[in-house]
């Protein structure tokens, strides 16, 4: 597969973040391979309502 | 051939938990973290806690299989330069990547687990009392 990019110019004037998080980028530049993955673990059996017990792991 | 990353201000205030701020070119960048984050109605620590793993700390995460090779890339920089006047950003966190010039590969991976334990016969304090809240019910199907 053959893929051509012209990269004409480029001028950026105020760029304004709050947070760049969990496996996020902010480049300013080139790159050949980005590879990001984040992974969440919320289940509803995640809160637990009753006694302060130790975590366990299932 | 890369171009040339020109930022003229750069304004960040917080890079934590395996992130990274990076000014100038680099090759390859690996950053990975893993959270526990647990947060319970009051403040109680049982120690020792957190040793076990959670499937979700070592599950495989699938990647995109790019063969890199199969892929002819051409670029054409008309112009060489990337130009930015000024970038603010107050944080980066887990795992997170400010970059400014040019890489070759960014390889992130972030796993996060979250509980929350509240108590059972929790009675919030008498609204005469205090001064308005906010009301969060969190309920539960048994």
């Amino acid at each position: 597969m053959n893929y051509t990019v012209i990269n004409r110019d480029v001028q950026v004037g105020d760029i304004y973040l709050t947070a760049v998080t969990s496996s996020s980028i902010l480049l300013i530049g080139d790159a050949d391979i980005i590879n990001l993955a984040s992974a969440f673990d919320t289940p509803p059996e995640s809160l637990f309502v009753g006694p302060f017990v130790p975590l366990t792991p299932k | 051939m890369k171009r040339l990353s020109i930022v003229q201000q750069l304004n960040s205030k917080t890079v934590i938990i395996s992130s990274v701020l990076q000014i100038g070119d680099s090759r390859e960048i690996i950053s990975r973290s893993k959270v526990l984050a647990v947060q319970r109605q009051y403040e109680l620590f049982l120690g020792s806690e957190g040793e076990g793993t959670f499937p979700i700390f070592t599950k495989p995460i699938q990647k995109l299989d790019i063969n890199a090779e199969a892929i002819r890339i051409n670029r054409l920089n008309e112009s060489p330069i990337i130009s930015v006047r000024s970038i603010y950003v107050i944080a980066a966190s887990t795992s997170a990547v400010i970059h400014i010039g040019s890489t070759s590969t960014i390889n992130g991976e972030t796993r996060i687990k979250h509980i929350r334990q509240l108590a059972e016969n929790y009675s919030p304090p008498s609204p005469a009392l205090s001064a308005p809240q906010p009301t969060i019910r969190i309920t539960k199907d048994e």
